[in-house]
Formats: structure tokens, C-alpha cells, sequence
């Protein structure tokens, strides 16, 4: 029997492609400031992917731990244990030449703009043209028409001094994007900036995802812009809390509402019940419940279709085939008796799988939807 | 690969503060500056040293063993002369006679001596090619009467305060050399150096009356202080070197004008700590230019942190960054050497006039203040990159 794996189902690390290029790939990677007796943990045993194209939101509060991930993961940081992939490359025990290699596939947006003040906006922004080797002819190109895009085309040569902080900012995510990175790591990078030019910069960063198939990682509390993420990352204590890939919650939440059981169910509560999901894959043929066994799990399927089969005893026959959103194994937990029917599956399949007891709280839960709506209605004041 | 870039970072870096870029320059400038005063009074003290040898004529000198420089007054016999003007290949050989510490010149003010300070005397036979100098040979007929002599004109004036412009007004002088009357009958230049302050030329026969005792007993020319030896012209200086060296007595050196000049060098810098102080003052220049030019790269540094550092995650090595900081050390060494060398060479003109001593800017001089210049700043440079290394761009989130 195929067993349950520790990836969240909301991860949507098994939509579509199964094989789609992760653009960052953290294993059990820990984090450990200072030494001896002041060593300190900072991050504990995180595991995170990030597909190409994706735009990742991290947030947290201060001293959690997402500055280091992404400085860890922008090469800032030398790794200590665990393992951390980058565009491909193991950066845990790397030597320097692969770390200058992976920066420069990188784009870097600080919170601060660390601009030359002794360089024009056009000059700081051709210092990563060049690093990247481009033509100058097509990096002329590339620097005016992003300086033009920000808004600063009036104030190509124009000096810092001479630029207003949000120029500034623009200035240097112009710098950070010029060489047509594969990987944006950003902090803040709206924070300097008003509604408008926050948002054309974050339409930039959906442009450049959608079209080059760059990935965007940022930490922000920005919340105006928390659209555009395609997976929103919550770390709290050193450790991520949730990854949710905001397009498959939504699937598995539009799927558990579909289901009797929940269909009383507030939205806040099914994405938490889709938040302790757990992915499971299946084989052509796999046995995903027996007839007869105690039931441990609700499943959904996300992917594939199943045959539910009963032994009446003497033979067994197909009563069902079940196929994507539909869902099994959810009798056992509610009545407490061993399985009722045997499901195999019918080709490859990917389930998402609920914990009994976990099943077991939300339908106590849903007793008490009155108490929820007067806790929520508590909440507002 | 480093790609050379083409943003001149170092170059507006080090022009974007033009108040820092004054001061850094003003500083580097007195680095050369002081370089370049070590080096003009070193060679000021050399080239004074042996300009008398340089305007003597002559192929080859005769000098006693003894003599271990010019103002040492050990002589040799005048028959060492003799000998060489008998041998094969010389065209003639000649005295010169020299006198310091009895040869102190003073004025009279009304027939009282005022205080005197001696001053080299030189002596020769009038008919012997010994000078270069034009303005001695057109002088040397006024040189026949007794008791006269020629004056440097560049004799330090606190001590010999004449008017040398004047030859008219200078023959009424009352003077005493050796406690006895002595007549300037005109003016020649030759300049003073750290053992003399100034000079005399006169005929020998006056200079045997003015220092009779050179020579306890005996005459007084017996005693030479320097040999001149000419070389016939199908003759070579190194021969005749040889066949001097032979014949004469094992008392002389038998020196070619080089190995005079170069003898007489070396007792300077390396017999006497004036190599020693000259060395620690260029060493102080240097040390003064690197510690101003550390500061000025140093801030640069301090102030880019941050910037810096973002290009550390930008994918910049470390061999930019080093590169980056040389040429802002070269950048800030040429175009400090070139006020400071403008500077000094004003400066070696005044001492010049003020002291008599040579200040004169030379190719190798010029080389070597540079070359001590670019090091410091480099020196300086590459001792403050390691501040740039330290930038670490994960304090940048």
C-alpha cells in the first residue's frame, strides 16, 4: 500500500506536470547563527519547493527566519546543514566560482537601494548589464526601456542625489532585473514606493514570470500586492508554518465544498482543512483501502480514477469507479467500523489525504458553527 | 572571467566628492613633496660633492690612499707627477692644491679682523688646463699679481656676504686669508657643498705664501692633493690607467673620472649617516602618503559598504573588487605626483637660491619619487580592500 508522504496538499507540488523544474528546492535545512555557547538555531528543519514561473510571497513576523531563507537561498549565506538547490545546483558544500556562477543568474532587490552615488541611474543599473556580459548595444536597449517602464525615463542621467527615494528604489529594481535573471529574490521591494508605481512593479514581476519564466521570491507585508502571488509562504519561529500554492487551495477547497459533509462549512474552514492535507500518490493497481482494514484517512482524489470494490463474501465486483474531486474512505471515520469496500487504482493517481482525527475535529467542529460565527463576529471588534 | 568594466567606477568614485578628492590630493601631494625634498637635498649633497670634479678637467685623478674624500687634507708627493707625466700615453699631468681648515677668509673693517670661516682654497699653476670653467680661464691673467684670488660666487652669503656682481666694488674689499692681505680680483662659479662653504682659486705661487706650512718641512707644492692626469688621444683612459697604476708608487689611487665622482659619492652615503637620514626622510614621505591614501581609499570603502556588497551578490569576484581599488590607487597616486611634483620643483628652486646648493630635478629622480608614489597607493590600497572583502551582502536584507 502506498503510504502517505509529509508534502501538503496545498504545496501544489503534484498539479499537472508532475515534473515540472523546481527553481528552488530546500531539504531539511537548518540554520545555526553564532558558535558554542551563543550558537543559536534560526531556522529548523525547513522544507519548501518553488517552480519556475512561480511568484512567491513570504511573510512572517520580524526574527522568523524568512530573511535567512532567502538569504540563504541568494547564496548570501554559506549553508551548514540540509540540503539547498538553486537553479539546479547543490549550494550545500559548493566551492566559490559555482556561488559567483548562481549569483549572477540572480537578481537581487534590497529593501535599501545601495545605489552609487556617484553613478547615474543609467550607469547603476549597466553595472549588472555588464557583470551579465550583454551586448552593450542590446543592454542600452533593455536599461532605457526598464528605466522608461519605471517611470524614470525623463531621469535616465540622473544622479541619485537628484532622484526621490521611490526613484531610487525603481532605480535599483531596474538594476535588479536588467540581466534577465532566472531567480528575483526581493525585500521589500514596495515598500519605498506609492499604490501606482508599487503596482506597475509588481506587473513587471508577472510579466517577467509569465513571458520568461522567471521565479520570484519576496518578503513583504505589503498587502496590497499579496494578488499576484502564486504561493503564499508563512514562516513563524524559524519554521514554515504554511506553503500554500493559492490556485490549488482554491481547487481543494472548491472540491471539499462540493462534499455533503462540509457544505456548511465556512471558507476560512476549509482552507485549514485543506492546509492538513497530505499529498499521496498511487501506481497503476495500487490498493489504496482494503475492505476489512480500521480506517485511518479521508481521501480526496486529486488526480486518476479509482474502483471501489466489495467483497460480498463470495466474489468481489465494482460497485464504483470514482474519478478527479471526488472523494473515499470517510464511512470508516464516522462510523468507526473497519473499511466498507476495497479502492484501487486505476492508473497513475494522486490523493489528498486527511488524517482521522484530524476529519474527526471538523466534523465536531461543524456542530459548533454557531460558536465559530460568534467567535469570528468576536473578532471584528 | 573578468570582464574589464566599462563603467569607470573607480574613476567617479574618486571624483564624485570633489572636496574629498582636494583633500586627497592635497595629502599625496605632500608625500611627493616630501620625497622629493629627501631626494633633491640627497642629490643636492652628492652632485655638490663632486661638482668640483666635475669642473676640473682631465681624464684621470691621482689622489693619496689616505684620502677618503675631498675635504680630507692628505696629500701626496708632488713626484708622484713627475712619474706620471713620464709615462707612455699621457699628454700631461698636473697639480692641485687645496686648502680648507687654515683657509679662513675675513673681512677688515678698519683694520680690525672681523670673524672669519674658512673656506676652501684651491691652488694651480696659471699655465695648467685644470678648470673647465670659461669664466676662470678668462680670468687667469688677473690671477699673476700676489695676493689675489677668484671668489665662488655662490659661497654661502651669511659667511661671505660680498658683492659678487660687483668685481669692481669687490677688489676694494679689505681682506685677510691666513691672516694676510688678500685682493678678489673677480668672481667664478663653482658652489658650495656640506664640507665647504665656499671657494677661492689662486695661482700657486700665492697659495705656497698663504699656506707655507702645508708641509712641515720643505716646500709647500711639494704636497699634492689631486693628480690631473690627460690622456694622449690615440691613447684610451683605461690604458693609461693601467700603466699608471704600474709605474706609480703604491700611495696613489689612480682613479677615471667616474670612479672619482662615484668614490667620492659613496664616502657620502654610505661612510656618513647622511645615506641613513635621508633614507628614513623618504621613508617618513612614504609612510605620511600611505597613511593619507589608506584614509582617503579606506572611507571610500566605509562609505560603499552596502554598495559594494550588493554587487558581491551581484555575481562581482573579488578579483574586480581588488582591481577596482588599484586603479583608484593608481588614479589618486598619478594625479597626486603631479601638483606634488610641480610643487617641489618650485620648491628646489628656492632652496636653491637660498642655500647654493645643485636642486635639480632628474629623470632618475622623478622615476624614483613616482615609483615610491604608485607603491604607497598601491600598498595603501590593497591594505584597505581587505575592508571591501569583509562587505557581506547577506547583512544587506
Amino acid at each position: 500500500m502506498p503510504s502517505l508522504t509529509t508534502i501538503p496538499a496545498t504545496s501544489g507540488a503534484f498539479v499537472g506536470d508532475l515534473q515540472l523544474p523546481k527553481t528552488v528546492k530546500v531539504q531539511n535545512l537548518n540554520y545555526f547563527f553564532g558558535e558554542g555557547e551563543l550558537r543559536k538555531q534560526a531556522l529548523f528543519n525547513n522544507n519548501l519547493e518553488v517552480r519556475r514561473g512561480e511568484i512567491v510571497i513570504m511573510t512572517g513576523p520580524s526574527g522568523s527566519g524568512k530573511t535567512t531563507l532567502l538569504t540563504l537561498i541568494g547564496t548570501l549565506r554559506t549553508t551548514q546543514d540540509g540540503s539547498l538547490k538553486v537553479l539546479g545546483n547543490e549550494l550545500q558544500g559548493c566551492d566559490r566560482d559555482l556561488i559567483v556562477r548562481v549569483r549572477r543568474q540572480l537578481g537581487f532587490i534590497f529593501q535599501a537601494h545601495n545605489l552609487f552615488e556617484s553613478l547615474t541611474a543609467y550607469q547603476n543599473v549597466n553595472m549588472a548589464a555588464e557583470l551579465a556580459g550583454l551586448d552593450p548595444m542590446i543592454a542600452e536597449g533593455r536599461i532605457k526601456s526598464l528605466l522608461t517602464r519605471l517611470g524614470l525615463g525623463e531621469r535616465i542621467h540622473y544622479k541619485p542625489k537628484s532622484l526621490s527615494g521611490g526613484q531610487k528604489q525603481r532605480v535599483a529594481i531596474a538594476r535588479g532585473l536588467v540581466h534577465k535573471p532566472k531567480l528575483i529574490l526581493a525585500d521589500e521591494p514596495t515598500a519605498a514606493l506609492d499604490e501606482k508605481s508599487g503596482r506597475e512593479v509588481v506587473t513587471l514581476f508577472q510579466e517577467l514570470a509569465r513571458d520568461e519564466g522567471c521565479t520570484i521570491i519576496m518578503v513583504t507585508h505589503d498587502n496590497r500586492i499579496l494578488d499576484v502571488a502564486d504561493r503564499i509562504i508563512n514562516m513563524v519561529d524559524g519554521q514554515i508554518k504554511s506553503d500554500v500554492a493559492v490556485q490549488e487551495a482554491s481547487v481543494i477547497c472548491d472540491f471539499l465544498k462540493e462534499i455533503p459533509l462540509f457544505d456548511h462549512q465556512t471558507p476560512n474552514t476549509l482552507a485549514k482543512i485543506a492546509d492538513q492535507m497530505m499529498v499521496q500518490e498511487a501506481e497503476s493497481g495500487d490498493t489504496i483501502i482494503r475492505q476489512g482494514d480500521p480506517g485511518d484517512l479521508f481521501y480526496l482524489i486529486r488526480n486518476g480514477t479509482v474502483e471501489v470494490r466489495v467483497h460480498d463474501g463470495k466474489q468481489e465486483r465494482t460497485v464504483a469507479e470514482l474519478k478527479e474531486g471526488q472523494y473515499f474512505g470517510e464511512a470508516a471515520l464516522i462510523t468507526e467500523e473497519p473499511r466498507n469496500a476495497t479502492v484501487v487504482a486505476k492508473g497513475k493517481a494522486i490523493f489528498y489525504a486527511l488524517e482521522k482525527k484530524d476529519f474527526r475535529e471538523v466534523l465536531e467542529r461543524s456542530a459548533s458553527f454557531e460558536e465559530e460565527l460568534r467567535q469570528a463576529l468576536f473578532g471584528r471588534q | 572571467m573578468t570582464r574589464r568594466s566599462k563603467t569607470p567606477l573607480a574613476w567617479k568614485n574618486l571624483t564624485h566628492d570633489w572636496r574629498r578628492l582636494a583633500a586627497a590630493l592635497a595629502g599625496i601631494s605632500f608625500a611627493v613633496l616630501l620625497m622629493f625634498t629627501q631626494v633633491g637635498f640627497q642629490n643636492a649633497l652628492f652632485d655638490s660633492q663632486v661638482k668640483v670634479i666635475d669642473d676640473l678637467q682631465g681624464d684621470i685623478f691621482l689622489v693619496s690612499k689616505a684620502k677618503y674624500t675631498l675635504a680630507a687634507e692628505k696629500r701626496f708627493s708632488i713626484s708622484r707627477i713627475h712619474q706620471a707625466q713620464s709615462c707612455s700615453g699621457v699628454q700631461g699631468a698636473y697639480p692641485l692644491y687645496s686648502e680648507l681648515t687654515t683657509s679662513v677668509l675675513r673681512e677688515m673693517d678698519r683694520g680690525i679682523g672681523t670673524r672669519g670661516f674658512p673656506l676652501r682654497t684651491l691652488g694651480f699653476y696659471l699655465d695648467d688646463p685644470i678648470f673647465q670653467s670659461e669664466e676662470i680661464k678668462t680670468k687667469l691673467h688677473r690671477l699673476r699679481a700676489p695676493g689675489t684670488a677668484l671668489i665662488d660666487a655662490k659661497s654661502k652669503k651669511k659667511k661671505f656676504n660680498f658683492p659678487m656682481q660687483d668685481e669692481a666694488k669687490l677688489a676694494q674689499y679689505s681682506l685677510e686669508l691666513a691672516n694676510k692681505n688678500l685682493t678678489l680680483v673677480g668672481t667664478f662659479n663653482l658652489g658650495t657643498d656640506f664640507a665647504h662653504d665656499g671657494n677661492l682659486v689662486m695661482n700657486a705661487e700665492n697659495f705656497a705664501k698663504y699656506f707655507p706650512h702645508r708641509k712641515r718641512f720643505g716646500d709647500p707644492l711639494s704636497v699634492v692633493d689631486i693628480g690631473i692626469v690627460h690622456v694622449q688621444k690615440d691613447f684610451s683612459t683605461g690604458e693609461v690607467i693601467e700603466i699608471l697604476k704600474k709605474t706609480l708608487d703604491d700611495d696613489v689611487f689612480v682613479l677615471s673620472r667616474e670612479n672619482f665622482r662615484a668614490a667620492e659619492i659613496e664616502f657620502w652615503d654610505k661612510s656618513t649617516p647622511i645615506g641613513t637620514i635621508f633614507l628614513a626622510g623618504k621613508l617618513i614621505g612614504f609612510v605620511v602618503g600611505m597613511v593619507i591614501c589608506y584614509q582617503v581609499i579606506y572611507s571610500d570603502i566605509a562609505e560603499h559598504m552596502s554598495e559594494f556588497a550588493t554587487l558581491k551578490a551581484m555575481g562581482y569576484k573579488t578579483s574586480f573588487f581588488i582591481q577596482l581599488i588599484v586603479v583608484e590607487a593608481l588614479l589618486l597616486s598619478v594625479i597626486g605626483f603631479i601638483p606634488g611634483t610641480i610643487f617641489s620643483r618650485l620648491l628646489y628652486e628656492w632652496l636653491a637660491g637660498q642655500t647654493g646648493l645643485l636642486m635639480l630635478m632628474t629623470v632618475p629622480g622623478i622615476v624614483f619619487v613616482f615609483a615610491m608614489t604608485v607603491t604607497m597607493c598601491v600598498a595603501s590600497g590593497l591594505l584597505a580592500v581587505r575592508k571591501l572583502l569583509a562587505a557581506d551582502p547577506a547583512s544587506l536584507f
